[in-house]
């Protein structure tokens, strides 16, 4: 009753009702696949909830920060400690979605024309998320935040010409750790990295809505699925429900970053199996089997972890954002595709994402390689050597098994396929004879 | 029916996270209790998504968004193309207006790097109290700071005593008597403490990322991703018998840069 004149208020002002009811009748295709990506978009809504609250809870200066977490990771307490606790799992898992999702996008070629630009906004998105997960990880100004912070510090500091620069809008000084520090990586976490997450993921949604999903359905002529209200509305908030479960299931039984273990940050103590959030592993693990040697220009040196601490994600990120580009290059396909792949009709996908998949979890592994050699008994070189071979030659490796397991699929498929074109629907007619009726759309 | 049931459910969880935060429970049930009621809301938006039966083949047509025609811009006398280009120029002095603000920001600053380690100043422990000659037994680590510069991110410094015939052998320089050598404790690849010290190998490991460094050869980067040795600090002894420095590191601490020409 009370929602029905709401509505009608709304509708007598605005004339809202034509647009409720267009956006509400609109049909979306559904595959489980489709729903990966409202799972970043739930755990972005539940980081931003819970982190409001927690800019409440916590003292962003320098000497009270340490301690005002330490309150929040505090048993008693139970309402700071199950918010800051779902807070830290969300950021973790809001990253591992996104990256499910572009897996998504990319290996069923949802990328292509015309929905170049979401891509792109989709992988920006994603090194926003990094950032901000990263930004947060070292606010609370504990010992393993900080050991990070100061890797960072001296990766900005590596750039040539312009190190001293970044080094200095970090550090706010022209020391470490500058005197804004923590106040630089306040704002970026509390404010401008989120708000420009919120307005991307405003543009995306946008986008998807006015250049409607794609879909494995053959209809290139249709969007064909279910409608908006109910079915998929309900869908929907099914997985939002289960989302903030997993959290806060993940919440009650396992710890996330106790920092009461590490104890403050102090410049001069480090402990051994130091590592960071799992998405940023890969740089660690890079800047582990990373070159040591430094190379000068003009007598001015180049320290050698701007390799791997910065050309080689740089490499990665430029590889991905233009990779739509990249693939219309290399096919000739530049036609609008609004009927997806399934992942093995294309041997350069499996072949490129793979290689770039088997990157990604070797020097994440890397990152941990003192314990892995500690564990095997095998000497730190030999692993680092190991390491470092498997980085150059394995994605030659992956991305040619891929290729050939993909293409013998793909030969095999079409080699089954009864193209529907060659489907032919007799219909009887009323004088008891047959005809041949129209072949339906591909 | 079922849908009734979770809802049921995401009440009672709700109700119950509110009770277990009311009387401040321990966290493990207070997020038990959330994870009963979202697992109530999912499961009833699930159950009635099922109970609908909703066709999942409904059609739309999709719109192609392509280029639209041109329009012939109205001669207005403000569309002309002379003026699209001052509207242009207007905007592009704005951007270089913008440059300003950023420009300031960028002013490159210097990079100081305080040791606070000159000749004949005090080697002190974390609690300020200085170090005698007696301080470490041979294979003894400690960390040690300039008297009155205890915490000084850049002045930390492995204090390392060795056994002096082994030094003498090497040739080792800077150490003092009874075989006392000290070395920055900042890595000079990424800034890390260089916390560890292997007594056996007389080595110096960085537990970030495995840069080691052998004490007997001026702790030479020896593996790992460092790439140059760790600046010693030179010791002495004063007339009371405490360590002392005769003076700052032999070499800039820390990572390099651009602008640290050596």
């Amino acid at each position: 009753m009370i929602v029905r004149r709401v509505v009608r208020w709304l509708d007598d002002r605005l004339g809202t009702n034509a647009g409720a009811r267009y956006l509400l009748a609109k049909i979306y295709p559904d595959h489980w696949s489709f729903y990966l990506g409202e799972f970043a978009l739930y755990f972005f809504l539940t980081l931003v909830a819970t982190g409001i609250w927690l800019t409440f809870a916590f003292d962003a200066s320098a000497q009270g920060a340490y301690g005002s977490v330490l309150e929040l990771a505090d048993r008693s307490h139970p309402i700071g400690y199950v918010i800051r606790q779902i807070h830290h799992w969300s950021a973790d898992c809001f990253v591992a979605a996104i990256l499910v999702h572009m897996g998504r996008i990319f290996f069923t070629g949802a990328f292509r024309r015309p929905r170049e630009l979401n891509w792109m906004i989709g992988l920006t998105m994603l090194m926003l998320a990094s950032l901000t997960g990263f930004t947060g990880y070292s606010l609370p100004g504990d010992l393993l935040s900080g050991t990070g912070l100061r890797i960072s510090e001296s990766i900005a500091l590596s750039v040539p010409l312009v190190g001293r620069w970044g080094a200095a809008v970090l550090n706010g000084g022209d020391s470490y750790p500058g005197p804004l520090l923590g106040q630089h990586l306040y704002t970026l976490h509390v404010y401008l990295l989120p708000v420009s997450l919120g307005a991307l993921i405003g543009l995306h949604l946008f986008l998807l809505i006015y250049q409607k999903h794609t879909q494995f359905e053959r209809d290139p002529k249709h969007v064909v699925g279910r409608r908006f209200w109910p079915d998929y509305l309900l869908r929907t908030v099914a997985v939002f429900g289960s989302t903030l479960a997993v959290l806060a299931l993940l919440a009650a039984l396992v710890e996330i970053n106790p920092i009461e273990d590490f104890g403050p940050y102090q410049p001069w103590i480090a402990a051994n199996g130091s590592v960071p959030d799992w998405y940023t592993a890969f740089l660690e693990g890079a800047l582990r089997i990373g070159p040591a040697s430094e190379i000068h220009i003009f007598g001015h040196p180049i320290p050698p972890l701007f390799w791997p601490g910065l050309v080689l994600p740089t490499l990665a990120f430029v590889l991905l954002l233009l990779w739509p580009f990249i693939e219309k290059w290399l096919t000739r396909d530049d036609a609008t595709h609004h009927v997806l792949d399934l992942p093995t009709q294309s041997p350069l996908r499996i072949a490129v994402g793979g290689a770039l998949i088997f990157e990604g979890i070797l020097l994440t592994l890397a990152a941990a390689d003192d314990q892995t050699a500690a564990t095997l008994h095998l000497r730190l070189e030999t692993l680092v050597w190991v390491y470092r071979i498997l980085f150059l030659v394995g994605p030659f490796i992956v991305g040619w098994i891929g290729w050939r397991i993909a293409a013998e699929r793909r030969s095999r498929i079409i080699e089954s396929t009864v193209y529907p074109s060659e489907v032919t629907t007799l219909v009887r007619t009323a004088e008891g004879g047959f005809e041949e009726e129209e072949p339906q759309p591909a | 029916m079922r849908v009734a049931f979770f809802l049921v459910l995401t009440i009672v969880g709700a109700l119950g996270a509110t009770a277990a935060a009311w009387v401040g429970a321990q966290p493990v049930l207070l997020a038990g209790a959330l994870v009963v009621a979202f697992l109530g809301l999912a499961g009833a938006s699930a159950a009635a998504a099922v109970a609908l039966h909703a066709p999942d083949d409904l059609r739309e047509p999709r719109e192609p968004h392509g280029p639209s025609a041109p329009a012939p811009l109205p001669d207005d006398g403000i569309s002309r193309p002379a003026f699209g280009r001052l509207w242009l120029g207007a905007l592009g002095a704005f951007g270089v207006l913008g440059l300003v603000p950023l420009i300031s920001l960028a002013r490159k600053p210097g990079r100081r790097v305080i040791t606070g380690w000159r000749a004949g100043v005090r080697l002190v422990d974390e609690n300020a109290m200085p170090i005698g000659r007696d301080r470490l037994v041979d294979g003894g680590v400690e960390t040690v700071f300039p008297q009155g510069g205890v915490g000084l991110p850049e002045a930390a410094a492995m204090l390392i005593r060795i056994d002096p015939e082994l030094l003498r052998v090497v040739g080792e320089s800077g150490a003092a008597a009874d075989g006392y050598v000290a070395f920055s404790k900042i890595c000079t690849h990424a800034g890390c403490p260089v916390a560890l010290y292997r007594h056996a190998s007389h080595e110096l490991y960085c537990p970030c990322h495995q840069s080691r460094f052998d004490v007997l050869r001026g702790a030479k980067n020896i593996s790992g991703p460092a790439p140059r040795p760790l600046p010693q600090l030179a010791l002495d002894v004063d007339a009371q018998g405490y360590l002392i420095a005769r003076g700052d590191f032999g070499a800039p601490v820390g990572p390099d840069d651009w602008d640290r020409v050596s």
